[in-house]
């Protein structure tokens, strides 16, 4: 069995491994260079460090900088062409969808899953020993469900100091009637192992970097998947797929692809591969792009279309005491009492991180503060007092806000302006509704009681000439990409308002699936990629009890070769 | 001790000894000696000069870290679970 895995990112470096396992052959072709690696280097003399500067792109395939935004909003949620994907720049966090999120159309807006909590809960184990997450399930529990006798992989890393002062307070206090605690965050980041689990990489040591890059290799990204490859999958890198074939009857047979060397033009040559099975994992924007280039898939018309991100409100303030940021990993804890309920009725639920990296995000601390001081005229020890006082302080919250799937918010092709291989780029119409905003502006007010409670100094502010500024109910507001674009092949139970089933294969193709963060229905309040390693082991298992036991057994289920609870 | 230096210590509330430990002296008076002061103190400070960091050395030793009393994020590993801890004092 030949199986063609279109990037080796994130979701195909999972599914190239378990296909080569089970004897499959493989190749996977990827758009991006190989891994640079002075990219620690290029972080650190990077004026604005943003997740993609430390990695090396190529004009050939650009990274998301090339998309063209027409809609009211910006979509501006990056994504990485290059090997290992956008999962190497990734911070590493790495929640549970709430169950209540499979059914988000019943609870609130949205779509509904084909699957539930509970069907995917086995998969979801799965991608947590394949990717090593560090959490403890005992704390879990207080707020998902979590299979009886399971471990993860590695127990919860510590807490940062921030975290504690900040529980010392709000455990146990209210707000509209929800009661706050803060719980520890399940990472893909190495911590202290438990019996039976052998760590990949280093322990964190609290470089602080982790988006966009771990000095230690504490942190998981795709290539260590790679490493455990098997001699069945082959890499080939510098490889842009722009076609997907399909015989009269709706079978994939075969990909083009154009291949270059050099990093800085669009020279290329032209070459085909044929496959028994071909595998989208080229990211969402860029698996819906592929699809609508190749013409396949869309009998539903959902193609490009429901693309969710969330939208991200950042509120930052000062404790009353100095708290030491910049230790560490960006967050280890949240809040996650305002993951759904009944106010999802009318407006998006959120999760609240705890953000451990002062104000680097949200007001691009220490410098702004150094600038500031200055210019109010500050100089020698003053300077120096002002400066350690106020970063000494800082904190941030991250509110990620549900966003639900809208066919109006879409990926398209813009056929008059192609990229350097001559291929359209995408073109994204964005668009926030008043669900978001609603969701936005609560998420706000949930801020400012909080940071009530805390005595802390809230130092927010989002202004008119600031992008992705605008106004809700007369009230100032801001959102920031989170980098977790979805939705965009979607998956449901019926082929004619869906593109993907249950097991990420298109309902128009047999032999064609398309995986990653595209698939789902909806994106919940979790950060999406350990759902989306959940799918794709899922998928993966299918794929391997198909072609062993014919297309029949499809529906049987998986294969069962995922670890037990332990 | 010379005037760039002396005039570095004194916008900076650094001390010339703490300057000199940067390794950065030689390389910041080529650039900004003679410069105004705001410019020479967010050199100093955060390791940007004129829109470009110049080099490794200067966003790792950016003296706006050292006021807080923390590294500048991918540059030194304080230890697994070190970020549990209560913060140092920063150095005044
Ligand atoms: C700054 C940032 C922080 C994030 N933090 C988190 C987090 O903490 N937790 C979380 O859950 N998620 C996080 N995410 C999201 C996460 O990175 C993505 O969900 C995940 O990487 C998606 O996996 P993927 O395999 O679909 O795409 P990618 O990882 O981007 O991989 C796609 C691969 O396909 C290749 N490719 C693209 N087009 C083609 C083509 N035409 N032919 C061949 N190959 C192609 C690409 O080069 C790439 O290697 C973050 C994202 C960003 C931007
Ligand atoms: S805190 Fe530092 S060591 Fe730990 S994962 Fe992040 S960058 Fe790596």
């Amino acid at each position: 069995m030949k199986a063609v895995v279109v990037g080796a990112g994130f979701a195909g470096s999972l599914i190239a491994k378990v296909l080569g396992d089970n004897g499959f052959r493989v190749l996977v072709l990827e758009a991006g260079a190989e891994v640079n690696h002075d990219a620690v280097g290029r972080f650190r003399t990077a004026l604005v460090k943003s997740p993609l500067k430390p990695y090396r792109t190529t004009a050939a395939a650009p990274s998301s900088n090339y998309l063209i935004n027409t809609g009211p909003f910006a979509y501006s949620s990056p994504y990485l062409r290059m090997n290992g994907g956008t999962g190497t720049a990734w911070t590493g966090i790495t929640p549970r969808m709430h169950p209540d999120d499979f059914h988000a159309a019943d609870c609130g807006r949205g779509r509904d899953w084909p699957l539930s909590y509970a069907d995917l809960e086995p998969a979801y184990r799965a991608a947590e020993w394949e990717i090593g997450i560090a959490a403890d399930a005992d704390e879990q529990r207080q707020h998902l469900p979590v299979a009886d006798g399971y471990r993860y992989p590695m127990h919860a890393l510590p807490r940062t100091y921030l975290d504690h002062a900040i529980a010392s307070v709000v455990d146990g206090a209210s707000i509209d009637g929800r009661e706050l605690l803060v719980v520890g965050t399940p990472q893909a980041r190495n911590g202290v192992p438990v019996n039976g689990y052998r760590l990949d990489g280093h322990q964190c040591t609290g470089y602080a970097s982790c988006v966009p890059v771990c000095p230690e290799n504490a942190k998981y990204t795709p290539l260590r998947t790679q490493k455990r490859w098997s001699a069945n999958v082959e890499l080939r890198t510098r490889c842009v797929v722009n076609r997907v074939h399909a015989d009269e009857f709706g079978r994939v047979t075969k990909v083009s692809y154009q291949r270059y060397e050099d990093d800085t033009s669009g020279r290329h040559t032209r070459h085909e591969e044929e496959a028994d099975v071909v595998v989208l994992a080229a990211h969402a924007v860029e698996n819906a792009k592929l699809l609508l280039m190749s013409g396949l898939a869309n009998s539903s018309d959902q193609v490009g279309r429901n693309l969710m991100d969330h939208p991200a409100l950042l509120t930052w303030a000062l404790m009353p005491q100095a708290i030491g940021p910049f230790r560490g990993p960006g967050s280890t804890t949240g809040i996650e009492a305002f993951r759904s309920g009944p106010e999802r009725g009318a407006r998006a639920p959120f999760r609240i991180e705890i953000g451990n990296w002062g104000w680097g995000w949200s007001a691009g601390s220490p410098d702004s503060d150094t600038a500031e001081f200055v210019a109010a005229g500050l100089r020698g020890k003053a300077l120096r007092e002002a400066v350690a006082d106020r970063v000494g302080r800082q904190f941030t919250l991250q509110f990620e806000i549900e966003q639900e799937a809208d066919p109006a918010n879409r990926v398209t092709l813009d056929h008059a302006r192609r990229d350097p291989l001559g291929n359209p780029r995408p073109s994204i119409h964005y668009g926030l509704s008043d669900y978001v905003k609603n969701g936005l502006l609560a998420a706000k007010r949930v801020s400012d009681r909080i940071f009530e409670m805390l005595g802390a100094d809230d130092h927010t502010s989002y202004k008119p000439d600031e992008e992705r500024y605008f106004e809700h109910d007369g009230e100032p507001l801001r959102y920031w990409g989170a980098g977790h674009g979805g939705g965009t092949h979607v998956m449901g139970a019926s082929p004619r308002d869906s593109v993907v089933d249950q097991w990420q294969r298109c309902w128009d193709h047999p032999n064609l699936y398309a995986v990653g963060c595209g698939s789902m229905p909806s994106l919940g309040t979790s950060n999406p990629s350990l759902t989306m390693a959940a799918l794709v082991l899922r998928t993966a298992d299918h794929l391997v009890a198909t072609c062993r036991t014919g297309p029949g057994a499809a529906l049987a289920g998986p294969a069962g070769s995922w670890p037990p609870p332990r | 001790m010379d005037a760039f230096l002396e005039l570095s210590a004194e916008l900076t509330g650094f001390s010339a000894d703490e300057l000199r430990s940067t390794g950065l002296v030689e390389q910041y008076r080529a650039l900004a000696d003679g410069a105004p002061e705001n410019e020479i103190i967010q050199l100093w400070y955060t390791g940007v000069w004129r829109g470009v960091i110049p080099g490794e050395r200067a966003y790792v030793e950016g003296l706006a870290w050292k006021a807080a009393g923390v590294a500048a994020p991918g540059t030194r590993a304080p230890g697994f679970g070190s970020w549990e801890q209560r913060p140092a004092r920063s150095a005044r």
